[in-house]
């Protein structure tokens, strides 16, 4: 009896022994913030993470940059939460577009900051790896900043990981302050990036462009020049002689792009093709398309004859997958490539050299060079038609009046579906003007669109700061646009 | 009366037995006597009841048909006992077959009940503890032990809101308490914790107690926040081997929608929605539908949708599916060694084409008692289950539209756009995607359990035990080039999960003079678990034909293929004792404490006691003399329970994958995935019970009730956070939610005698209240249709929430002056202005109804009359409420499939307004329905979930077939269920978003839950 309760007291003490070692289970299969960021290596595997944020946010960028344009209209097909509000210009400050485009920019910058917090630990970086990855995760912040500071004005400005505690405190900057930030990050990125570096990854020109971007909108003509200038003069990027080659799976990699989101079918792709694509899908291209927009008449109007750029970017006959003969109903074609639902390889440019020119027009004509700003412009429409029968005479902008509104309409026409309409409008004070009514659907029998009328007011030159943010701040400090 | 005669007969007939009994002293020679014991009310054999000679160890127990066989003299005194009953005594006898009867106990108060670590009489129970024993349960068409139970427990709510072949139903004990840490109960297996209800066979099985309040359920405190489910499964006993067969075949038809319109009907609502569209565009809808190229394409309507030879895509995917199951069991042993072992095919035909669920089990369990002082034994439960299920839910099908034929001539399938091109929906032939997709999921599972039993003393003995819990599944899914519009498709997913679990328990029971017992437990317990799952998918389209379907055949896509590994680890240690004096008051404290991996360094540990007391009032003296009250008991309890389902290793900050492809080659880059939290605990729930539980006349009737009221609080949830902290939310122990409470269990025995009539009957209800959120008062989730699903301070959890609707605008006139939303047309809903502020905006949001029932009934009819026995079961549900998003589908959107309860009453323009309350719907103009109550209907029901009715076959029949007994039974499931009329969905608890799992839950939202399936099973039940 005795042998027996020593042997079933030797089995309870043998089980306490392995307590230990069952309460303190390591993670297998993954790495923790407690043992990452030690390597170059991680670095570099976390600036891409960085880029992941822009890329995938960059799918759906259309919905809040294009839609409430006179680009762009909603489909009948698939419903997108928010959508018509912003189709309408209905926006409050519940909609789910404008809170899932904050939180996907916001969850970049996060992922910025943790690069820039732990630049210092790794010591194995090989020569100059360490200034890339600043460098490229400082572009990357003051991208999600600029877009930030572009659609609401000042945000908050988190530049270290912040505590629950101290986000829920964190007010707004303003939006000076928010360029600010912008400027000197992308100063920074700009000594420290290389001139080349992977496709899809930033180089010292992407920064010199975007630097030079983002003075335009701070209407700071002269910083903005140079920055053009060193653009052309140090690196030998082009207008390709063909609008097409841009949208194209093959020639993706053109001497045109300057910082592109890249994907890649399948393993990585991109949802826009499809999101444009009619729902019937297009003849050889996709079996079916979500429809989710489609392109206004406003818009396809003002192509004139002859403009190359039309079939780039919308095609207004239409052969579903299925075939069949062409039917008139037009549907934005710029990313329209052979690809599998869902998952479609062609990138989504965020800065290519047209934008560069046509910057550059607006900067020289407002630092007073008429000249060489029409020199600039007519570049661009030289590259679309094919050759100089379109270009613009000097009487043709002899107002400012009237050079900005060839420079927008060239800007609509050039960088359409590609997120600069809206802001373009903003940024010019014309939004308040130019959207009080769209045409939408176009009848090719009666040649009448359909006509919608909007009532645009100021306020909505920002978006509101979405709700469902401001709710999880200590009550007053996250405070909404005026208007919402 | 009868039943008083039949009582006299037996006393008679075992008074002449006992007369008799000199007669047979010269027969000394031990010989095998064989009887037969029945149910002296009934005459139904009992099995199960222990046969013992008096004075000796040598005894015998009944078999499934109430037969026993037992070597005895003819002067041995069988002494024949079983819970329930009143101990009969017999003479052996000279070789005779024996009849004895026993007579039910006045009480039922000698029944044990298990709980956590042992089992007490049920008449010693001071919790709240649910019994259903398994009479027939196993008799009845129940794809799992789950459905079987159904109406059944009071406080218990299982509900099936999917109606998939094999798929596991939603059982909540008093209510949901945890946003993202999982409601689910805890499974207990004959010991074994962490079982799956899936992985046992209803045959297999002897009782099902469910421990419902926090101080029974603390014993398991780690895991038991959502209650503790104890399945006792059945064991062998000693005596000779002992056949039972059970087997059941019977055919399953879903009950569907019979209100779909075809032909002229569907085309003239198909132009009225057309129509609809082009005005609210701005269109002219006079101008003719179809052939005016005034009119553009997409808003016209070909005539070619009045198909000659329409077709009911509901009907054309569904049809009347056979299902059978068959289970043999041996069980048998000497005084030594006993077991029982079973085998069991189950084959469940979907209604759903190609859909279908196999089972192949096997259960084993060996006891022996190899000294006074060693006992041990093992068990297995290893079974094998494959299952074959769609591509995408039911609905997908049922919308399609119906001028498209299901083949053509040529086999090949046609779809909508093969008729009428881009206007109507571009989704492939439904045919095609059933027959276009193989997705299986095989599972290969077994629960094991060894033990050895040390009796170190009188009273005293240690238990140590090692418990396995193993699954591995694979899921392989395949589509065929022209079952899937993006072409084909494969993947093969994996996981495996091993469990293993030590316990270690010593207890000790005693007897003080003066009539005080005592029972006490300590043990520790130690669980791993080890989880492993791989994922490969094929890339879209590579499959080189159709003919191979494994992904030899296709090209793999390396990123998106998936390898996970953890494990967690849990340590407990735990005490209870129970105290009684005099039977008549009753103590029972316990405490727990549980250390688990899956919290931060700091906040392992979690400590759960628990206490309860009784008071048998009707063993007091002054209870004596009211005879009316046959028996009383007063009962209260305090417990605390926990949870720690959440994912391993939450408290960390883990890297996850942020996939980028730089030069166009896809590389994992990486990010912080979520918040790390270092200081994660335990998310606990305390709660107390009181109960009472009445006899009357006899325990004729008896009478439960409890009232309880627990709180979770610290719930592990995924914390809204700003995302300035690079996290939307961060895993939190913040906010707390409380359910309170009652349940009524009422069990009379209506008639007794020849004919028996018994009813139990049991009412619940729960109040679910969410009570704080941390630093906010709400949280919202919004689906992309607009609908919104709200956390709120004093209200349920996740009510829906949004726009209360009052009536449709008729036309622009009354919009202007009407406050709306932006945007608004005619034919949209007129919306409730709460705040009266003459703007709608998303302040006139509010609460809109439930997922939960606020009330649940059940009740269950037993007859039995010679021969015969009849059961209906029945459940009833009050005040939940669906948002039937599915209805959506059947309005006419793409031109698809209509129903004409959607249809009829719809606004489709001023002249044909409808009902003036059923707004326009359609795909086009979400944003001015979505998000309000126009489709959140009533989904209270009365459901007659099972009909047995079974015939014995008369002994002196099946005694020439050598069987023992015999029981042919037909089984009817879902014989019946009424909805309300405004009720559109298949099935009132379906709904297809899932129940509550995290903070962004949408429960209740249905996008097309199955129909339920009636099923109609003969079966036959015989023991040999």
């Amino acid at each position: 009896m005795k042998k027996t309760i020593i042997a079933s007291m030797l089995l309870l003490f043998g089980a306490a022994s392995c307590t230990d070692k069952l309460l303190n289970l390591k993670p297998e299969d993954t790495l923790t913030t407690g043992n990452y960021y030690k390597t170059a290596n991680d670095m570099n595997l976390a600036v891409l993470g960085v880029y992941n944020a822009l890329q995938q946010r960059k799918q759906t960028d259309y919905l809040i940059m294009e839609l409430p344009s006179d680009n762009l209209y909603l489909g009948n097909n698939t419903a997108v939460a928010g959508g018509s509000e912003m189709d309408a210009l209905a926006v409050n400050q519940d909609n789910n577009i404008v809170a899932d485009f904050w939180e996907a920019t916001y969850t970049g910058i996060g992922r910025a900051n943790a690069i820039l917090e732990n630049i210092n630990v790794p010591t194995d970086y090989p020569a100059n790896m360490k200034d890339q990855y600043t460098g490229e995760a400082e572009f990357m912040r003051a991208c999600f900043y600029f877009d930030l500071v572009r659609l609401f004005g000042g945000v908050p400005k988190v530049t270290t990981s912040l505590s629950i505690a101290e986000a829920k405190t964190m007010a707004r900057s303003s939006a000076d302050d928010i360029y600010a930030l912008i400027i000197s990050d992308l100063k920074d990125a700009v000594e420290k990036l290389p001139k080349t570096i992977a496709k899809g990854r930033a180089s010292k020109a992407a920064a010199l462009g975007m630097l030079g971007k983002v003075y335009v909108y701070r209407k700071d003509w002269p910083n903005a020049k140079t920055c053009f200038e060193r653009i052309n003069s140090e690196f030998s990027f082009i207008l390709e002689p063909n609008f097409s080659t841009l949208w194209s799976l093959a020639t993706e990699d053109n001497n045109e792009v300057i910082f592109t989101m890249k994907y890649v079918e399948s393993s990585n792709g991109q949802t826009l093709s499809t999101a444009y694509t009619p729902n019937g899908g297009i003849y050889g291209l996709v079996d079916r398309g979500n429809e989710v927009a489609l392109p206004s008449w406003s818009l396809n109007k003002r192509y004139e004859a002859g403009d190359k750029r039309k079939a780039s970017t919308i095609s207004d006959m239409y052969v579903p997958a299925t075939g069949g003969t062409p039917i008139f109903y037009p549907y934005v074609s710029k990313y329209a490539v052979k690809h599998l639902i869902g998952t479609s390889g062609l990138d989504i440019p965020v800065l290519r050299y047209a934008d560069v020119v046509l910057l550059y027009a607006e900067t020289l004509y407002n630092a007073g060079d008429k000249g060489n700003a029409l020199i600039q412009l007519n570049k661009v429409r030289e590259r679309a038609f094919g050759d100089a029968s379109h270009d613009y005479t000097a009487a043709d902008i002899a107002s400012a009046d009237a050079f900005l509104d060839k420079l927008l309409l060239e800007r609509q026409l050039e960088f359409a579906y590609e997120n600069e309409r809206w802001l373009d409008l903003v940024r010019t004070g014309r939004m308040t003007t130019v959207m009080t009514k769209e045409e939408r659907l176009y009848n090719n029998v009666t040649n009448q669109p359909l006509v919608t009328t909007l009532s645009p007011k100021d306020y909505m030159n920002l978006f509101p700061v979405p709700k469902r943010q401001i709710d999880l701040y200590n009550p007053g400090v996250l405070q909404q646009n005026t208007g919402y | 009366m009868k039943g008083k005669n039949l009582y006299l007969f037996v006393w008679l007939f075992s008074f002449a037995i006992m007369l008799c009994r000199p007669f047979h002293l010269f027969a000394q020679e031990a010989q095998e006597i064989k009887g037969t014991v029945l149910d002296a009310q009934t005459q139904s054999p009992i099995p199960g009841v222990t046969v013992m000679i008096k004075g000796s160890k040598t005894g015998a127990a009944t078999d499934a048909k109430g037969q026993f066989s037992i070597r005895a003299t003819a002067t041995d005194i069988l002494v024949f006992s079983f819970i329930g009953y009143d101990k009969a005594e017999q003479a052996a006898g000279n070789g005779k077959h024996i009849y004895i009867s026993l007579q039910p106990s006045k009480t039922t108060l000698n029944e044990t009940v298990v709980i956590g670590y042992g089992t007490v009489k049920k008449s010693s129970v001071t919790a709240a503890v649910a019994k259903v024993e398994n009479t027939n349960l196993d008799q009845m068409p129940a794809g799992r032990p789950e459905a079987a139970l159904v109406g059944r427990l009071a406080g218990v709510n299982i509900s099936q809101a999917r109606s998939q072949p094999g798929q596991a139903p939603n059982i909540r004990i008093r209510g949901a308490g945890s946003i993202s840490a999982g409601n689910e109960p805890l499974v207990v297996i004959d010991g074994v914790p962490g079982g799956n209800l899936g992985n046992i066979n209803m045959n297999d099985v002897q009782s099902i107690e469910v421990l419902k309040d926090a101080s029974s359920a603390a014993i398991y405190g780690s895991r038991a926040a959502g209650g503790v489910i104890m399945v006792t499964m059945k064991k062998g006993v000693a005596g000779k081997t002992k056949f039972n067969f059970n087997g059941y075949a019977g055919l399953s038809k879903a009950i569907v929608h019979n209100d779909w319109i075809t032909g002229q009907e569907y085309y003239d609502y198909a132009v009225k929605f057309q129509n609809r569209e082009y005005t609210w565009a701005g269109g002219d809808p006079t101008i003719p539908v179809w052939g005016d190229p005034r009119r553009p394409a997409s808003y016209q309507v070909n005539d070619t949708i009045i198909s000659p030879n329409p077709v009911i895509w509901q009907d054309a995917v569904l049809s009347t599916a056979p299902i059978q199951s068959y289970n043999l069991s041996a069980s048998g042993g000497t005084d030594k060694v006993t077991y029982y072992v079973a085998g069991t095919y189950k084959d469940e035909k979907g209604t759903l084409r190609n859909t279908w669920f196999k089972t192949y089990g096997l259960r084993a369990n060996v006891d022996v008692k190899a000294s006074k002082v060693v006992e041990l034994g093992f068990m297995l439960t290893p079974s094998y289950s494959k299952l074959r299920s769609p591509s995408v839910d039911i609905a997908n099908f049922s919308k399609y539209p119906s001028f498209v034929q299901t083949r053509r001539a040529d086999g090949s399938y046609p779809k909508a756009r093969d008729y009428w091109g881009a206007v109507v929906s571009g989704q492939l032939n439904p045919l095609a995607t059933l027959d276009g997709t193989e997705n299986f999921s095989s599972t290969f599972a077994n629960i094991s359990d060894m033990y050895l039993k040390l009796n170190l003393a009188k009273g005293l003995s240690l238990r140590s035990s090692v418990g396995t819990n193993i699954a591995y599944n694979t899921i392989d899914n395949y589509q065929t080039s022209w079952g899937n519009a993006a072409g084909s498709t494969g993947s093969q997913r994996k996981s495996s999960t091993i469990n293993v679990i030590n316990e270690n328990v010593l207890s000790y029971n005693t007897t003080f003079r003066g009539g005080h017992d005592l029972a006490a437990i300590a043990g520790m317990s130690l669980q791993r678990n080890w989880g492993e799952a791989s994922g490969i998918y094929a890339v879209t389209g590579s499959f080189n034909n159709d003919i191979i379907h494994t992904l030899s055949n296709a090209t793999i896509n390396a990123a998106a293929s998936t390898f996970t590994k953890s494990s967690w680890g849990l340590v407990s240690y735990f005490s209870r004792v129970n105290y009684a004096y005099k039977d008549k008051y009753l103590v029972s404290a316990s405490i727990r404490t549980d250390g688990s991996s899956r919290f931060g360094p700091n906040s392992k540990w979690g400590y759960f006691p628990s206490a309860s007391l009784a008071w048998r009032v009707k063993q007091e003296e002054f209870m004596q003399d009211i005879r009316a009250i046959s028996d009383l008991k007063l009962r209260a309890s305090y417990g605390v329970t926990g949870n720690f389902n959440i994912g391993d290793f939450a408290y960390l900050g883990k890297m996850k994958d942020a996939l980028y492809s730089p030069n166009n080659s896809t590389v994992k880059g990486q990010a912080q995935g979520n918040y790390g939290n270092p200081d994660l605990t335990w998310e606990k729930t305390a709660g107390i019970d009181l109960g009472f539980e009445l006899g009357v006349l006899d325990n004729r009737i008896n009478l439960n009730f409890d009232y309880y009221s627990k709180k979770t609080k610290d719930l592990l949830y995924e914390v809204s956070v700003p995302i300035t902290t690079g996290f939307t939310t961060g895993l939190s122990n913040i906010g707390s939610v409380s359910n309170k409470g009652i349940e009524l269990e009422l069990t009379t025995r209506n008639l007794v005698g020849k004919f028996n009539w018994s009813t139990s009957f049991n009412f619940s209800k729960n109040v679910n209240k969410v009570e704080d959120l941390g630093d906010v008062k709400e949280r919202i989730v919004t689906d992309q249709f607009g609908m919104s699903w709200i956390l709120r301070v004093g209200e349920p959890m996740f009510s829906y929430y949004g726009y209360k609707t009052t009536g449709v605008f008729q036309n622009a006139n009354q919009i202007a002056n009407t406050p709306a939303l932006g945007n608004t047309k005619p034919g949209q809903p007129i919306i409730f202005d709460r705040d009266g502020n003459k703007t709608i905006n998303s302040d006139d949001k509010m609460i809109l109804g439930n997922f939960q029932p606020k009330a649940i009934f059940g009740m269950v009819n037993n007859f039995s009359w010679k021969s015969f026995d009849l059961s209906i079961a029945m459940q009833a549900s009050v005040g939940a409420r669906i948002y039937n998003f599915e209805n959506e589908y059947y309005s006419g959107t793409l031109l698809g499939a209509m129903r004409r309860s959607l249809v009829e009453n719809q606004w489709w323009s001023e002249a044909s307004p409808g009902n003036g309350k059923t707004p326009a719907i359609s795909l086009n103009n979400i944003a001015s329905w979505g998000a309000t109550d126009v489709l959140v209907e009533d989904a209270s029901f009365l459901a007659l979930r099972n009909i047995n009715f079974g015939y014995t076959i008369p002994e002196s029949f099946t005694s020439k077939l050598r069987m023992n007994s015999c029981r042919v039974y037909f089984s009817v499931s879902n014989a019946l269920i009424l909805t309300k009329k405004g009720f559109h969905g298949y099935n009132p608890e379906g709904y297809t978003n899932g129940e509550i799992g995290g903070v962004n839950s949408k429960p209740g939202y249905n996008t097309g839950s199955e129909p339920l399936n009636r099923s109609y099973a003969l079966g036959f039940n015989f023991n040999f």
